[in-house]
């Protein structure tokens, strides 16, 4: 038997509270599906900037586009976030800053990281 | 249909793949970091050094590797109806695949 309600669901948003250790962790799954779909574009890339002269300046005059810097910049992302919270991950595994505490921290430190220097490297190399 | 699961090679598979990766990576961005111009002829002769192109297909290979084991573990949680994850599943291996290949050849034209 299925019961089922019929007045709405009233969920407020504010009041939902998501662990940072959950948001961490959720970041890693959505960058690391990122990674994944944008490898053909990173392929491509390879590819032609590796063709001859031309292609390579095809790739670099690229980077002059602002969606292609805005997919950049999401793609310098996911792999920050990635990778520092990969590396977080592997610590956690061999008992590294396990305490509630300092996992905490350590989630806080990586959401924040990933952003900064993201910006960081697109303002250093573009 | 049954088939003997690998959850602890799995498991281990995808942090060992993780360290290299992790480390080709940083690599990677320290050097365009450090050097974020190139000519097309410094670009060509950096990526076609030999150690360059083995350390380069070895990546190509634990990225198939880590990606399988990851998008795999995503899909599972996600979807369960059997016949959407079989072909998502297989729609990934493909893709996987079809990158790998790809990447390989590129490599190789480029040092041919």
């Amino acid at each position: 038997m299925t019961t089922q309600r019929s007045e709405p669901v009233y969920l407020n948003l504010l009041r939902i509270r998501f662990p940072v250790g959950a948001v961490t962790s959720i970041a890693h799954r959505i960058s690391g599906v990122l990674l994944f779909l944008s490898l053909p574009l990173l392929i491509y890339l390879l590819e032609l900037s590796l063709q001859g002269p031309e292609g390579y300046i095809k790739v670099l005059s690229y980077m002059g586009n602002s969606w292609f810097q805005a997919g950049l910049a999401l793609l310098i992302w996911s792999l920050m976030h990635h990778v520092l919270s990969g590396i977080r991950f592997l610590l956690l595994d061999i008992d590294k800053g396990v305490t509630l505490q300092a996992a905490r921290r350590s989630a806080w430190l990586v959401n924040l990281c990933a952003p900064v220097l993201t910006l960081l490297y697109l303002w250093w190399v573009l | 249909m049954s088939r003997p699961t690998h959850g602890l090679r799995d498991w281990l598979l995808q942090r060992l793949t993780a360290i290299y990766l992790g480390i080709f990576l940083i690599y990677l961005l320290l050097h365009f970091l450090q050097q974020p111009q190139h000519t097309y002829q410094q670009w060509h002769d950096w990526v076609t050094q030999p150690a360059m192109i083995i350390a380069a297909a070895l990546f190509i290979l634990a990225l198939l590797v880590h990606g399988w084991v990851g998008m795999r573990d995503v899909v599972l949680d996600y979807v369960h109806a059997i016949g959407l994850r079989l072909t998502i599943l297989s729609l990934i291996g493909l893709t996987l695949i079809a990158c790998g290949l790809w990447a390989l050849r590129v490599l190789l034209q480029a040092t041919a």
